[in-house]
């Protein structure tokens, strides 16, 4: 057995850190789309509102029920066959809108579940008071949804930051292609693969002492 | 004054096709040794210098896009770029979907082994009941099937790394062109071997999509790479990444094809 060759390890970090700013890029756009859009699921499964309820059903069902990987390829490769303009989607923006599809459908129905946490007395003691539907999901229960959501949520970018590797795939050199390809080269696997699991692991855990600020910020309010 | 000419002469020659890309997106996986692969962050390789060459002879820009192997001839056809530089071999299947230019490696597929397994397996005829690592969607995954005892091989295809896989002796043996195994077995501190001559005679060219634009800009490279092997740039190129010159038909030696 060969001794790890830390000098290349320290040749090559930063190198691979270099592309970190793509890959938060990536998922950071992909997340704020997919709350946004995860939000808009949750609501119309939560309130069943006619027609859209079950077309929701249909693309939380599709998305959920298959891999992240086939939706890219199908979205990248596939559908530009039968659309030639899609072509003029480039790998990033197609990783990006893949990423948010496909969590948005998670992220839903963690939402969705939040949202039905909250008291049915509640809702009940809103419309009494003469509230609007709108008034009483806003002022609220999206409030109350957001703060039991985000201990998932933030589950969900951890898992959408480290998603952003099936991105090679797609042909856009992200940390993933770059130590790939670095170790196409030297051949020292072990250490380029090492070294970015290494600033996956880093960028992970630096969010990670992030969410529990947020959460004692959300938790304010209820704080005992 | 130079400059102008060379911008004449690049302007005359870009409308000489009639699509006048002026940028060819070249795909390639940057994950092919010593074809395509970077150091230090810069892609490198037989493959990128041979393009570089090619578009200074055109007169066009190249822009190098890396995927996964399998995925560039999807990308291909998608259009998203124009050419694969990956030692793309011509097949009938693959003539019959792309126009190709004129091959500019000649080579051979190549049985690759750990270390004190060369003994034991020889060449393609002892890979009966081995297993046996290929890239997924390459030219030797087709070659293996085409054995008359392919049904007796487990041929596992792999998105990259079948060096390394042989090498922890996770497969038997792994298949790839012979040049390019000579550099890794020369390159890497992997514990590889050759095990027997080449097996198949193959022949590497750029495919380029079958429509009219595809076609124009097959014609505009292909004159430069018969340009390229005239002036010698291309052997020149060959033996800076390879140690040899394989852009020309093998005469006798290296050609021992058991088809």
């Amino acid at each position: 057995m060969r001794p790890l060759d830390l000098g290349y390890m320290a040749e090559l970090a930063p190198v691979i850190a270099g592309y970190v700013p793509l890959t938060l890029m990536m998922a950071v756009i992909a997340m704020i789309a997919a709350l946004v859009l995860a939000a808009l699921l949750a609501i119309v499964r939560v309130l069943r509102v006619p027609v859209l309820d079950r077309l929701v059903a249909v693309f939380i069902s599709f998305f959920r029920g298959t891999p992240l990987l086939v939706q890219l390829f199908l979205f990248y490769f596939g559908l530009p066959q039968v659309v030639p303009p899609m072509t003029g989607i480039d790998g990033v923006t197609a990783a990006i809108i893949g990423l948010t599809l496909h969590f948005s459908a998670y992220m839903a129905e963690s939402i969705r579940g939040a949202i039905l946490g909250v008291d049915r007395s509640q809702w009940e003691a809103a419309q009494s008071i003469g509230m609007t539907q709108g008034q009483l999901l806003r002022r609220i229960v999206l409030p109350q949804a957001t703060r039991t959501a985000a201990p998932t949520l933030m589950n969900y970018f951890i898992d959408m930051i480290k998603s952003t590797s099936l991105a090679f795939t797609l042909g856009v050199t992200e940390m993933m292609g770059a130590a790939q390809k670095e170790a196409a080269g030297s051949f020292m696997y072990l250490e380029a693969f090492l070294v970015v699991a290494l600033i996956y692991w880093a960028i992970v855990e630096t969010l990670s002492v992030g969410q529990r600020r947020l959460e004692a910020r959300l938790g304010r309010a209820v704080a005992r | 004054m130079r400059s102008t000419i060379l911008a004449t002469a690049a302007a005359l020659l870009a409308m000489a096709g009639t699509a006048a890309a002026d940028t060819i997106r070249v795909g390639m996986s940057g994950g092919y040794f010593p074809f395509t692969f970077t150091r230090a962050d810069e892609l490198q390789g037989f493959e990128v210098d041979f393009l570089r060459a090619v578009a200074e002879e055109t007169g066009d820009e190249v822009e190098f896009v890396t995927m996964s192997f399998s995925g560039l001839i999807g990308a291909l056809e998608a259009g998203r770029i124009d050419t694969v530089a990956n030692q793309i071999t011509i097949t009938p299947e693959r003539e019959a979907r792309f126009a190709f230019t004129q091959p500019y490696v000649y080579d051979g597929a190549q049985v690759v082994v750990r270390q004190g397994n060369e003994t034991e397996i020889t060449g393609p005829e002892d890979l009966r009941g081995r297993s046996v690592a290929v890239n997924l969607g390459s030219n030797y995954e087709q070659l293996l099937r085409e054995l008359p005892y392919a049904d007796e091989i487990d041929i596992r295809t792999y998105e990259s790394n079948i060096e390394q896989d042989t090498a922890l002796g996770r497969v038997d043996a792994f298949v790839m062109d012979r040049v390019s195994t000579s550099q890794v077995i020369e390159q890497s501190r992997l514990p590889l071997v050759q095990a027997g001559a080449p097996f198949s005679e193959i022949q590497n060219a750029l495919p380029f999509r079958n429509d009219e634009a595809g076609q124009a800009l097959r014609d505009r490279v292909d004159a430069a790479i018969t340009t390229l092997k005239e002036n010698g740039t291309l052997a020149e190129i060959s033996q800076r990444w390879l140690g040899d010159d394989v852009t020309a038909p093998a005469e006798g030696a290296d050609a021992a094809p058991a088809e």
